[in-house]
């Protein structure tokens, strides 16, 4: 009999139709009890989700352990990831401006705290603030950036959890050279790197290339399709490139859309060869722009992982 | 036995109407989503017009090249078998020039043969195995049925049990919410009537919990003519006798009665229909035929309802060992 070396988890966007429109699947929980069981069915053994969830998670079960029994009862093992969603703001927190750090590692250590009972694995951080607010991308603001995940990193490892570092291409460490410095003058023990296949080739980086390089610090994925390189600027657009850009209404597919720029065979051939283990997140954000829906988008990335990725590297 | 039941899934919750479920991508993200819920057998409709491009087996030819090239792409969509395919004459046809045809006159027998042969020639070709059909017009157009029109509809199923046997496929009759056709003693008559070899009932545990039947003791009655199965859960049953309304298909169906029902049919699990006691009893009497379930009338997005039947198969009824 052979073990399977992946498990797949899924990083939660949804929104739900509903009467009252389009709501929050952690609104009831006959709601959250449904999507558990859709991701479940199509193979998916855990999520991710945003750490603003943890509230309504306490509040429609009581405790956050109460909330995991849910949904294992369910096929679903755990809140694999927490994605640390926080507004940058220069007079409070962003990762460049070093006056801000107390602030923002405070704030990731009550999350620490706050998130115990899910079984969560990886605290996902954008480790700079957007492009625009970042620029000019100096040496030292990259160094500050790596300053602070290495004492918040040095910190969720107290909580067993890794800091993981996702680059949206609209953030301030976005192309080949900033992420080798980050990367660089980051502490290996402490700070790790989320693949986001999309974001990257966004950005005009090569995700396959970025995790070999990489591989031994990657703390997990997020697999999702595009269907455009920005080479327009659209990185440093006010106020924003990822719903508001006027050449691009949606970023973000779900593997295996027709046209899509991602090589991800070449990503599981890359993983297989440096011998990754363990979790792969898949993600399709925005997956109703323009009509798509996040139900059929879930459906479709679970049938590639059955029918493409698994022939290559399960 | 468990072994010899087979799961597919229907594909009719795609096709809402005539601008939906027409492009090739959305076929295929159709049948994408099919296998990816772990359904790796379909049961296709019999369509009409030309913007339903697996719904006829000209449509087929031009979309695809052939019935042989169509199962290629199934194949490579996750999709090996087609199991049966749904055909209802008294829908109207672009392409045989009616406006629906009545297995209880005479006179339109012909012609359910003739549309029949062409959607079984299909599923021949398809590797197939059975011909679910509408065996009777809905009861508000029909009323009660008499011996003579019982009989007329044995006589054409019987012609079509014929037809579908030399190709390799049984016919089974599939009795829904609206049918004619309401009680038990009218099933068993016209079970009297069809030959026993070509003719089966496929059994449809939501239409006919909706009728006012108990499945399982319907099926433990009929079980040796029960061939074919589609599984979908009722969420409401016709109490108020509403399929006597005029044009029920609208006035009971679409716009729910007095009652205004929201959805009739639903996810498994989720309503009226007792599964596990009836693949209990499936079971225990040998059943070893194609369990096909369905998202009929779905609300969007179509691909949670069908995620949600998955789970409820895996979890409970492929857990469930009586």
């Amino acid at each position: 009999m052979t073990t399977n070396k992946l498990r797949w988890a899924y990083m939660d966007h949804w929104r739900i139709d509903t009467p009252q429109g389009q709501l929050s699947q952690y609104t009831s929980v006959k709601r959250f009890d449904e999507f558990l069981k859709q991701i479940s069915a199509i193979g998916y053994e855990a999520i991710e989700t945003f750490d603003f969830h943890l509230g309504p998670l306490r509040e429609l079960f009581g405790s956050l352990e109460n909330a995991r029994a849910f949904m294992q009862s369910r096929g679903i093992e755990k809140v694999l990831s927490l994605f640390h969603a926080v507004m940058y703001d220069e007079r409070q927190s962003a990762p460049h401006v070093r006056s801000t750090h107390d602030h923002i590692v405070n704030y990731a250590e009550y999350i620490m705290r706050s998130s115990q009972g899910l079984g969560v694995e990886n605290f996902i951080v954008m480790p700079a603030g957007l492009y625009y607010d970042v620029e000019p991308v100096t040496d030292d603001k990259i160094r500050a950036c790596a300053e602070l995940w290495n004492r918040v990193g040095e910190m969720t490892q107290k909580y067993g959890v890794k800091t993981c570092c996702h680059h949206e291409f609209f953030c301030g460490i976005r192309t080949a050279e900033q992420l080798r410095k980050f990367y660089e003058w980051t502490d290996p023990r402490y700070v790790f790197f989320y693949c986001d296949t999309a974001q990257h080739v966004i950005a005009g980086v090569d995700p396959v290339e970025l995790y070999l390089k990489l591989h031994d610090r990657c703390g997990g994925f997020h697999m999702k399709d595009t269907l455009n390189v920005d080479l327009n600027g659209d990185y440093r657009r006010r106020p924003d490139a990822e719903v508001m850009a006027p050449t691009t209404p949606r970023w973000f597919h779900e593997m295996g859309v027709p046209g899509g720029l991602v090589d991800f065979p070449a990503m599981m051939a890359a993983m297989k060869a440096c011998g990754y283990e363990g979790w792969v997140g898949v993600e399709h954000d925005k997956a109703d722009v323009g009509g798509g829906n996040y139900p059929e988008s879930t459906a479709l990335s679970a049938w590639y992982i059955q029918h493409v990725l698994k022939k290559i590297y399960a | 036995m468990q072994k010899q039941i087979k799961w597919g899934y229907a594909l009719n919750q795609w096709k809402a109407g005539f601008t939906c479920f027409a492009r090739l991508e959305e076929i295929e993200r159709a049948f994408k989503v099919t296998a990816a819920c772990g359904f790796d057998a379909v049961e296709l409709n019999a369509g009409s017009g030309r913007w339903d491009p697996i719904g006829r087996p000209e449509n087929i030819d031009v979309n695809f090249g052939s019935p042989d090239h169509f199962r290629l792409k199934l194949k490579d969509w996750g999709i090996d078998r087609v199991a049966s395919t749904f055909f209802d004459p008294t829908v109207m046809s672009f392409e045989e020039l009616h406006f629906g045809l009545h297995s209880t006159q005479p006179a339109d027998h012909p012609r359910i043969l003739a549309q029949a042969r062409i959607h079984a020639d299909m599923l021949a070709a398809l590797k197939g195995d059975y011909l679910v059909v509408r065996p009777f017009p809905s009861w508000w157009k029909e009323g009660g049925l008499t011996t003579g029109r019982l009989a007329a509809a044995a006589d054409c199923w019987n012609a079509v049990g014929a037809m579908t046997a030399e190709l390799g496929l049984k016919t089974v009759l599939h009795v829904d919410a609206l049918s004619a056709l309401r009680t038990a003693d009218e099933l068993e008559q016209l079970m009297a009537l069809c030959d026993g070899r070509n003719v089966g009932l496929c059994f449809d545990t939501a239409e006919l919990t909706i009728a006012g039947h108990d499945v399982v003791s319907l099926y433990r009655r009929f079980h040796e003519r029960v061939w074919h199965f589609q599984f979908k859960d009722a969420l409401a049953a016709d109490t108020l006798d509403e399929y006597k309304l005029q044009n029920a298909e609208r006035a009971m169906i679409a716009a729910g009665g007095e009652r205004e029902i929201q959805r009739w049919f639903g996810e498994m699990g989720t309503g009226l229909v007792d599964f596990p006691a009836l693949l209990a009893a499936m079971r225990e009497l040998g059943y070893a035929g194609w369990i096909i379930v369905e998202s009929d009338k779905g609300p969007a997005p179509i691909a949670t309802g069908m995620m949600l039947n998955s789970w409820y198969k895996q979890h409970v009824l492929d857990r469930r060992v009586d």
